[in-house]
């Protein structure tokens, strides 16, 4: 059974990368050595005001820590709940919920995976290039990383990416940086390069990109999962409220991004 | 000496007064990683129709000061697959199973009535005609009392499990509500439902919710809800559940002083999965602290002197 400990996490650091984004680090139970990349946490700085439901953020990295694990969370501060959160200091405690959800998987015989990242999308995606990176030599794949953002300024995540050994495409929408224009259509431009049968897409970013995502793989029978995003009360199932619509045998279907997901098959997505 | 917290709901004996609200709690298996099931007074499932419903087109939900909106439209997998695939792993817990049911008809609500009716490991029904977030019945029928009374009378004749009738909130007189539901046949009253709400983004000119307006839940609601179940106390001689904004003990208490027999925790759940477990035990703090010997003593003790 979860306990009070479990769902309470303590604030190691939390600092300002970018431009109204922030990386926090938490301490956290030794229920979180199990996180998958794809997973999130619902994060709560306490009170009945606003914010009053736990924020789903994806977890960024996850290592070891005498109270159980570490995890990362990189987050943009968009809204009143992830700006109270970014008042946080070190030493603070937050209420946390997870790990929840599904994950990312990857198919027998991929040998590459290509991550396309729009702005914040970036950050369970880094999760998952260490993983497909570090892990035992015989998981391990090729990766490709297209990470896009506004500008230079909030472009996150490439030095670890990197560091993973991944190669690294950027764009940014102001050209402050690699590729000016969106990161899908510089994907779009070296798709052609990649080995349909050996290669997992693996999106994550803002709906209008994900769903032009899924118009430049219509027509190749390339695998692409995508992480979506919903506003969520409870995080596992129970108040229903994250629904999202999905290609069902008999027509339109409802899942639940929290439970079902986050990560979905791109071409089961109906946008709305 | 540990307090006695069991408490009586007609026929229906609850080991303590702590209840799930429906909707808020799922068939109970979502919650079993954090809560021990044979903790609680009962479990109310969340609500069921006749056939399964794929409930309203998203958005369905949004944050608001204290508390959420909410317009689900009672998304639920219908009786059959509730009684084949939910129940079963119910059964195992030492907890009372109450069932929220609601139909489209006064024809339908007593067909779901009837379909769990003789249902081992079903202890109660709760009749839900306050439901602001469907356009046919729910809370049509509880906004006039006459069809809300029309409504139990169907029910009733249709079961002989306790009947629970739950009210919404949005209407000009409870208590008359009330009494037409006692005198329907209703054993037991649960109120209040979600009220009726709506938020608007202003920078794109249009609601949140796809619905358009949602039930608004959370601490922001209790005061209403501490009132209404106040004037309904009041208005009949049934038992009456109190919910509305509960998220500690101190929160339900309010409503058992105002002579609520039990409680029902429901947004309190999606932000503390715990709560409900929490509050059985601040209850008996609580009783402990001020030297009373049985919940019941408290129950409706308010003095206004």
């Amino acid at each position: 059974m979860v306990t009070r400990e479990d769902l309470t996490a303590e604030i190691l650091s939390n600092a300002e990368v970018a431009p109204c984004h922030y990386l926090l680090a938490l301490a956290v139970s030794p229920v979180y050595r199990d996180a998958r990349p794809g997973q999130f946490v619902m994060l709560r700085p306490g009170g009945l005001g606003i914010p009053f439901l736990g924020r789903p953020l994806g977890i960024y990295s996850l290592s070891g820590h005498a109270r159980g694990a570490r995890i990362e969370i990189l987050y943009r501060a968009a809204g009143r709940g992830t700006k109270v959160i970014s008042t946080r200091c070190e030493g603070d405690r937050l209420e946390v919920l997870g790990p929840l959800g599904n994950r990312f998987t990857c198919f027998p015989g991929m040998d590459t995976a290509v991550l396309v990242a729009g702005g914040i999308g970036i950050a369970p995606l880094v999760f998952l290039a260490e993983r497909l990176t570090t892990g035992p030599a015989k998981d391990r794949v090729r990766v490709v990383a297209y990470i896009g953002a506004r500008d230079a300024a909030t472009l996150l995540g490439v030095d670890r990416v990197r560091a993973f050994g991944a190669e690294v495409r950027i764009s940014t929408d102001d050209g402050s940086a690699g590729h000016r224009g969106p990161v899908t259509e510089l994907f779009r431009n070296e798709m052609g390069s990649f080995d349909t049968a050996r290669t997992g897409v693996f999106a994550c970013g803002p709906y209008p990109m994900l769903r032009r995502m899924g118009e430049i793989v219509a027509d190749r029978p390339m695998p692409c999962q995508v992480l979506m995003e919903e506003r969520m009360a409870c995080g596992m199932g129970a108040c229903l409220g994250c629904t999202i619509e999905v290609r069902g045998p008999g027509g339109p279907e409802y899942r639940q991004v929290c439970t079902d997901g986050p990560v979905f098959d791109l071409r089961d997505i109906l946008w709305r | 000496m540990r307090p006695l917290t069991e408490v009586k709901i007609g026929s229906l004996v609850l080991k303590n007064p702590v209840m799930t609200a429906s909707g808020t709690f799922g068939y109970g298996e979502e919650y079993s990683p954090y809560v021990d099931l044979n903790r609680l007074g009962a479990v109310v499932v969340k609500g069921i129709s006749l056939e399964p419903r794929k409930g309203n087109p998203p958005p369905r939900i949004m944050e608001t000061p204290g508390g959420m909106l909410n317009a689900i439209g009672l998304q639920n997998v219908g009786a059959r697959a509730f009684v084949t695939e939910k129940l079963p792993w119910l059964r195992q817990f030492d907890t009372k199973v109450i069932v929220n049911i609601f139909g489209e008809t006064l024809g339908e609500y007593g067909e779901v009535a009837a379909a769990l009716t003789g249902v081992p490991g079903i202890h109660a029904l709760e009749v839900n005609i306050s439901c602001p977030n469907v356009q046919k019945g729910g809370h049509v029928f509880g906004c006039d009392p006459g069809v809300s009374g029309e409504v139990t009378r169907a029910v009733r004749s249709a079961t002989d499990l306790p009947v629970i009738v739950k009210l919404s909130p949005n209407v000009s007189d409870i208590a008359e509500i009330a009494r037409s539901c006692e005198s329907a046949g209703a054993d037991a009253l649960s109120l209040i439902n979600t009220l009726l709400g709506m938020s608007i983004d202003v920078e794109r000119r249009v609601p949140h919710l796809r619905n358009i307006t949602g039930g608004l839940s959370g601490p922001a609601v209790r005061p209403v809800a501490v009132r209404m179940v106040w004037n309904t106390v009041n208005a009949v001689s049934i038992p009456v559940i109190g919910i509305g904004g509960i998220m500690e003990a101190g929160d339900a208490l309010e409503f058992l002083i105002a002579g609520a027999k039990a409680v029902q925790v429901g947004t309190a759940n999606f932000v503390n999965p715990r709560v409900t477990m929490e509050i059985v035990d601040g209850i008996e703090e609580y009783l402990l602290r001020h030297g009373f010997g049985d919940v019941n003593e408290v129950i409706g003790s308010l003095k206004t002197g």
